[in-house]
């Protein structure tokens, strides 16, 4: 409280009362260094960098290139009963890919459902840590382990296919989701809570009455994120066979097949690009800020309902 | 039958820390069908002082009752009606929403998540407040002065038989706030509910209230009209 009535400017105040901060420039500098000097202990030449660039080259040219689109034709066996210009749907890149699509809705959805009561337990602005801390640790419990890790889980339970491919995303999206929803949740603005204690709401009143409808849209936006994270990921445990495009990656990895194995990433890559595109399209429409040109997400279901109804 | 909703501060000490007391030594009593104003200045702990009253902050010390309950943690179910500053409204859900939180709370039990009482008494409330037209309309679609006609709405709604009110009569235009103020002030007529009103308008104070309060250098006290050069400068 010294300098309180001091009008004086010292040179002092001038370094550190600059728009920016020179100490955050200090810390990421010092935060730099360390991880190079961290890096140095780890690796003891340098110099392989050197070969993986014409490693790279060789790998490409030999083996990658071009991909071989084979896996979009139809399989030989069973056989393909689609009409023609369809039969792309046989095909192990198409199977694999819907089959992925699936295993990823099927767990958000799975994984919202359960999730959601628990992130409203975990919440600190709603429960007493005798509560909260025992639903974070559920929580963190089924996401300390990544989705691949569950599914050789569940593979070794149930066996070989989509349903362990669903058991083990479900279990990861709980962690993951929830851990977004109770942050979203503590996240919406205290006056609210504050006038629903006052007026003696009962706790789940305010759960469903305050909390659900105040953190909507953002919990809204974290399910599609969910679901596109969980198509991602869902690409890679089927390489253990919990179902889905990996199934087949794995295959033809273990054959050597690289320039098949490109062609499936190369979809998977588009898949992606596509999904996330929507769903930066879908979230937008839940956020306060496109308030002005879009009608929320009460105006993105009656937009979806309108369609449907409009007869031309 | 209905001997309303007491508050009565016996020595309390209000604030956020322990050994940083904003407000020392209140002593305040309100009985039903009376309208207390509390005036001050910005910052001094008025704000805290209803937040405490609603049981939302601990009193550092002393004794607090509301509605025959002693410290309470939380008030009884529908009794204690808040208008915080903030409005506390749930800006995603439409104005009936709003307004029907409070209604369940005046009018049903938990776990009755509907009853027709609770459904007029919001639409009633909201025809008062004059907002029939906003009523599908989402909160943070209104301009300031209906989100603040809508928390009011929500507590005549609930019908309780004491009202903090924090400022409520903000961002309204003249007309508009006479009809506020005198929906609530009928209100606490026709129910013999307690009102308690921050203010920072002195004249509005003046005009509803039957007893003015000064929160002032850490102390509440009666405001008498010579102190007002004094606050002035
Ligand atoms: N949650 C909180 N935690 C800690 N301190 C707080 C908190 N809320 C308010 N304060 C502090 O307590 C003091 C009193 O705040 P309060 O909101 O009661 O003032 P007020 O009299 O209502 O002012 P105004 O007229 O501007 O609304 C302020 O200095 C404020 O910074
Ligand atoms: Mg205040």
């Amino acid at each position: 409280m010294k300098g309180e009535n001091d009008d004086s400017f010292s040179m002092r105040d001038f370094v550190t009362g600059a728009w920016f901060s020179s100490r955050w420039a200090l810390f990421f500098v010092s935060l730099i260094l360390l991880s190079i000097i961290i890096a140095n202990s780890m690796v003891d030449d340098w110099g392989r960098l050197e070969n993986g660039g014409s490693n790279l080259i060789i790998f490409i040219e030999e083996s990658l290139w071009p991909p071989d689109w084979s896996v979009l034709e139809p399989q030989d066996y069973p056989v393909c009963l689609a009409a023609p210009g369809f039969s792309f749907t046989c095909s192990t890149a198409w199977i694999g890919l819907i089959e992925t699509l699936k295993i990823a809705f099927v767990s958000t959805v799975l994984g919202m459902i359960i999730s959601l009561p628990i992130s409203l337990f975990a919440a600190r602005n709603l429960n007493s840590p005798w509560v909260s801390y025992p639903a974070r640790f559920i929580l963190a419990a089924s996401r300390s382990l990544p989705s691949i890790i569950w599914a050789i889980f569940f593979v070794i339970l149930v066996g070989l296919g989509p349903l362990s491919g669903i058991l083990a995303m479900t279990v990861y999206t709980v962690g993951y989701l929830g851990k977004l929803q109770y942050e979203a949740i503590e996240g919406i603005s205290r006056s609210p809570l504050d006038a629903s204690r006052a007026m003696g709401h009962s706790w789940i009143e305010r759960s469903f009455g305050v909390v659900l409808p105040e953190a909507a849209n953002g919990l809204i936006s974290q399910a599609i994120f969910m679901f596109e994270y969980n198509f991602r990921h869902g690409t890679v445990i089927g390489i253990v066979g919990a179902g889905g495009i990996g199934y087949y990656i794995n295959l033809y990895l273990k054959f050597l097949q690289y320039d098949k194995v490109i062609a499936y990433l190369i979809i998977i890559f588009i898949v992606v690009l596509l999904l996330d595109f929507i769903s930066i399209k879908a979230r937008s429409y839940f956020t306060e800020e496109n308030d002005v040109n879009e009608r929320g997400w009460l105006g993105f279901i009656s937009r979806i309902t309108a369609l449907k109804k409009s007869p031309k | 039958m209905d001997d309303g909703c007491v508050i009565s501060l016996d020595n309390v000490s209000i604030g956020y820390q322990k050994n940083k007391p904003l407000i020392e030594g209140l002593n305040l009593r309100v009985n039903s069908g009376e309208i207390i104003a509390i005036v001050g200045p910005s910052g001094i702990g008025k704000t805290t002082l209803l937040r405490t009253i609603a049981g939302l902050v601990p009193p550092l010390k002393g004794g607090l009752k509301v509605c025959s309950q002693t410290n309470p943690a939380s008030p009884p179910r529908g009794e204690l009606g808040y208008i915080p500053q903030r409005l506390g409204l749930v800006r995603h859900a439409s104005v009936h929403h709003n307004v029907m939180l409070g209604a369940l709370a005046g009018h049903c039990s938990p776990w009755l998540p509907f009853s027709f009482d609770a459904r007029k008494s919001a639409h009633k409330a909201i025809q008062k407040m004059g907002l029939e037209e906003k009523r599908r309309s989402l909160v943070r679609r209104l301009s300031g002065g209906q989100q603040r006609r809508v928390a009011t709405a929500r507590t005549l709604a609930q019908k309780p038989s004491l009202i903090l009110a924090d400022e409520f009569l903000g961002e309204l235009d003249e007309e508009t706030m006479l009809i506020v103020m005198d929906a609530v002030i009928s209100y606490v007529d026709e129910k013999n509910a307690a009102l308690l009103v921050v203010e920072h308008d002195i004249q509005r104070a003046r005009k509803m209230a039957d007893r003015l309060l000064l929160m002032k250098n850490g102390k509440l006290v009666p405001y008498v009209e010579s102190l007002e050069p004094v606050e002035e400068e």
